[in-house]
């Protein structure tokens, strides 16, 4: 069992030092292949052995002959800190630096002081069923979308030939990332966990970075500064906790219910959380983040590291439940949830359009963290998985347009149905998980309704009423975006030839995950008897049971998403297309879409989508949901600053 | 009557009872106009002949897409009745509604694409009334199937009489009735000859279309009945007098535009389902 650690975090991290020197592009690719499939098969066999032991609240474990990681924490936050310091100093730029330095001083104080009570060696990790679940979701998204990369960086670097080359940096960091996750997931002791949070930061700063323009610094810095002030907060947690008579054990912190002093340090890791997660008002940085290659945003900002801020606000779901504080993360996750699907109605860039929706997600789960009931982190956990399989999907569908259309403007994805059916078909699985799938949204808000009626007094009728607009809202632009997926036209060969142009990489990643989808949406049922509703059981022992799972729910959403994939794969064997013109009030058409227009002259027809400028403003509504939700921190702040005195 | 004799008897005479309004209010409409009016069954008629028809494909995805349509729209209605959970039935039925909004976008053609975007912004203003509604009917009996809210001691227009009144709002926009016709003229009172959301389909695709909108009638009679759960007599006589004053609304009301479509369904539904949800829980249900 102790093994699992050294690999689960070493192997990644030793391929990714290798990936940085290895400069030859065949190479690169067997290695990253290679690899990718050894960190899968690492992580499910890590599950398959720690499955049996993790059920019933979980098992811990140390590091081989019980070794204690001692000094090195405070060496790698010595690292990390002097990392950001030296770019901060090179850019000029001075807030993150100023947090590092911080945090910096709160290690040390807590190390060198020796104020730090270090845990017994095998309770350094802490292995239960939403560790397994996010263990699965990184071994196997992760490695996937990795070996994406391979075909989508050539073609970015042959479509942006003034973007210098830097991929042995970007590939060691895409695996470094993904044992840095590893080690967040499965970690019991906080002041570790916190360097596997920092390493995260620290990646997704330099990956968003990749391509050294100012523009991208400017948002590079941007996630980093939001993301440290998090990480400040769990170094705060760290120093209040290592007071306390439960020390800096996540898993003794979380058991129950937790007041004074243990609620302000719960408090400040739920800020952390919320940075990490995007949460509002700390939005901004993911939207930014978009600006980093596609690859990136799959899978640290959609499937995987975003992910670590709503896994740590699960963990957490016990301790705050029923406080006010648990009551403000869910509103601070909901409102989010509200805000960000209204922006993303006025939203034309495809990446944009996921990134709003991974926050509105994230948000879900929050909120399901906040409200803490057996039943609603059953939901909240669901939606991880789903969400990590569909949206990452996605994002990996539309780096394959934005290297063949050259743009991520969605009203240029319209009548791809007919050019480019395959990757179609990809999206419109993608899209149906994200939205229709069981715990793709649809179901999970159904199931998140169901559990926020449980909630006593007014918040519980909030919730609601938030949910039943905020759901209203995706319809609007998943409709949207579905509407320009399934248009159809008649196309010329030199546009059908797009699609021959997917590199192999692409298609057997995209196919992969789409797979993925389906079956996890056929073995629901499976899924939720096994793994999710032991979690929230052993989560919330004293709770109601997690619902179970309506062969009905699982019947019709199964038909729902296989629906429009099957009817894009039939509509394209059946290959060409001659059908009737459409209709354009009398004057003539033409099947390519061109339509008559005076003096005998021919007009082609361009259609967009409904933006709704008039009634929603999306940079407001950004901002006066960044202010609600920071008046609930800084209630969240105050209730922290209460409980403890 | 067993779960499942209710579903065949939702599948099979949901159509028809919503033919038969579909009927009642041309005739009405007509005398309203000071004309005699088309026979009660002539709307079967109708259908039946688009049924004859020869299709005019514009695309091979559209009628897939509406008989999906027809599906989910019917699919939503045995859930209710068949004992599934309500609020679940909502997202069925959002699900369904957008399936027409598909197969008119896929016409990619100006007028199918205006009326599907238009549809949209119909989901989006009607939809979150319809879940607050059930999520409120769902509170106040502490039920989540249909037939527990219709043993349910409580009597749920007494306690619901906001969202009651939002109900009468909504499904005007839902109905597809002036001044909320947005996406398409439903009905033949208005004589329009391009109908936004149709405008590319012909022939049985239209009969689909009809098809599920008689589903979507009944449905949102067996709404009205839940409204008035201890008395099924009652609940009929409201959706009568409610459907009648659709009609004259309908005759009486010149076409507004979206943006006030979407404002006014957001501001009722918030204000009174949402005022009435809060109420039941500041006195504590």
């Amino acid at each position: 069992m102790s093994w699992t650690v050294p690999v689960l975090v070493g192997l990644p991290t030793v391929v990714g030092a290798v990936l940085l020197v290895v400069r030859r592009a065949p190479l690169r690719n067997t290695l990253v292949v290679v690899a990718s499939v050894l960190v899968t098969a690492a992580s499910v066999a890590a599950v398959a052995v720690l499955a049996d032991r993790a059920g019933d609240g979980g098992a811990f474990f140390g590091l081989p002959g019980g070794m204690t990681p001692g000094y090195a924490v405070l060496a790698m936050d010595v690292v990390l800190a002097g990392t950001i310091i030296g770019f901060g100093v090179a850019h000029r730029r001075w807030f993150a630096p100023l947090l590092a330095l911080a945090q910096l001083g709160i290690a040390g104080y807590l190390e060198l002081g020796h104020h730090l009570p270090h845990l017994e060696a095998d309770r350094l990790f802490w292995v239960d069923n939403l560790s397994l679940i996010m263990i699965l979701v990184i071994g196997v998204v992760g490695p996937l979308i990795c070996v994406h990369a391979l075909g989508y960086m050539r073609d970015y670097h042959r479509a942006n030939p003034m973007v210098r080359g830097r991929r042995t940096v970007f590939f060691c960091l895409l695996f470094v990332f993904l044992g840095a996750m590893f080690g967040l997931v499965i970690t019991n002791d906080l002041p570790l966990m916190h360097v596997f949070w920092e390493v995260t930061t620290l990646c997704s700063f330099l990956l968003i970075g990749y391509t050294r323009t100012t523009e991208t610094i400017g948002y590079a810095f941007r996630a980093l500064n939001m993301n440290m002030i998090g990480g400040l907060g769990f170094s705060l947690a760290i120093l209040i906790l290592a007071g306390q008579r439960s020390g800096v054990d996540l898993a003794r912190l979380t058991a129950e219910p937790v007041g004074g002093l243990l609620l302000a340090a719960v408090a400040l890791l739920a800020l952390a959380g919320l940075t990490k997660s995007a949460q509002m008002p700390f939005s901004d940085w993911l939207i930014g983040a978009m600006y980093a290659p596609t690859p990136t945003s799959a899978l640290l900002h959609s499937s995987t590291m975003v992910k670590a801020g709503v896994f740590l606000l699960l963990r957490l779901s016990p301790a705050m439940t029923g406080s006010t504080v648990g009551t403000l993360v869910a509103g601070i996750g909901l409102l989010t949830f509200l805000f960000v699907s209204a922006v993303a109605i006025t939203e034309q860039n495809a990446k944009k359009i996921l990134a709003y929706s991974t926050i509105g997600s994230l948000g879900l789960v929050t909120g399901c963290a906040g409200v803490g009931t057996a039943q609603a982190v059953w939901v909240g956990a669901m939606i991880v998985i789903f969400h990590a399989l569909a949206k990452g999907l996605l994002f990996l569908v539309v780096g394959t347009l934005e290297n063949r259309l050259h743009t991520k403007d969605v009203e240029y994805f319209d009548t791809l149905l007919s050019r480019m059916p395959r990757v179609s078909a990809l999206a419109l699985v993608g899209i149906a998980g994200m939205f229709i799938a069981p715990f793709g949204v649809v179901v999970a808000k159904w199931a998140a309704i169901r559990a926020f009626l449980e909630v006593p007094g007014w918040t519980g009728a909030a919730f609601v009423v938030i949910m039943a607009f905020g759901s209203s809202l995706t319809i609007f632009y998943w409709g949207k975006l579905l509407i320009k997926i399934l248009s159809m036209r008649a196309v010329d060969p030199v546009e059908r030839a797009l699609e021959s142009r997917v590199t192999r990489f692409e298609w057997v990643t995209e196919t992969t995950l789409a797979v993925g989808v389906v079956a996890v949406t056929a073995l629901l049922a499976v899924l939720s008897d096994h793994v999710v509703s032991p979690y929230a059981a052993a989560a919330f022992p004293s709770g109601d049971a997690a619902a179970g799972v309506d062969p009905v729910v699982v019947g019709v959403t199964l038909l729902a998403v296989v629906f429009l994939p099957i009817l894009a794969v039939s509509a394209w064997r059946r290959g060409g297309f001659d059908q009737a013109d459409f209709y354009a009030g009398g004057r003539s058409t033409r099947p390519d879409h061109a339509m008559g227009a005076a003096l005998g002259a021919t007009r082609s027809v361009t259609l967009r989508g409904y933006y709704l400028d008039d009634v929603v403003d999306g940079a407001l509504l950004f901002r006066a949901g960044s202010l609600v939700c920071g008046l609930a921190l800084v209630a969240m702040a105050v209730v922290g600053w209460v409980v403890a005195a | 009557m067993t779960p499942a004799l209710l579903v065949l008897v939702f599948v099979v005479l949901g159509p028809v009872l919503g033919g038969l309004l579909a009927g009642a209010d041309r005739i009405v409409s007509a005398r309203m106009q000071g004309r005699v009016g088309p026979p009660l069954l002539q709307p079967f008629y109708d259908v039946g002949k688009l049924f004859q028809k020869r299709v005019r494909r514009v695309n091979p995805v559209a009628e897939p897409l509406l008989i999906g349509h027809v599906v989910f729209m019917a699919l939503a209605g045995v859930l209710v009745i068949g004992g599934g959970d309500l609020i679940f039935a909502m997202f069925v039925l959002a699900l369904a509604a957008l399936f027409l909004v598909l197969a008119a976008g896929s016409a990619d053609s100006p007028y199918s694409n205006v009326g599907a975007e238009r549809e949209l912004v119909v989901l989006l203003a009607s939809e979150p009334f319809f879940i607050l509604m059930m999520a409120a009917i769902c509170k106040v009996t502490g039920e989540s199937t249909f037939s527990g809210v219709m043993d349910s001691p409580v009597r749920v227009a007494v306690e619901l009489p906001g969202a009651l009144l939002a109900f009468l709002f909504v499904i005007t926009i839902k109905l597809r009735k002036s001044p909320f016709d947005i996406s398409t003229t439903h009905h033949h009172p208005h004589q329009e000859l391009v109908r936004g959301l149709t405008s590319d389909l012909s022939g049985r695709q239209l009969g689909w279309v009809e098809l599920a909108h008689w589903y979507e009638c009944a449905l949102l009679a067996v709404f009205v009945v839940l409204f008035f759960n201890w008395s099924a007599p009652l609940g009929i006589l409201a959706f009568v007098v409610a459907y009648g004053l659709e009609v004259l609304v309908d005759n009486s009301t010149s076409r507004a535009k979206w943006q006030l479509v979407l404002r006014s369904a957001w501001a009722v539904t918030l204000v009174l389902a949402g005022g009435n949800l809060l109420a039941l829980y500041v006195v504590g249900v």
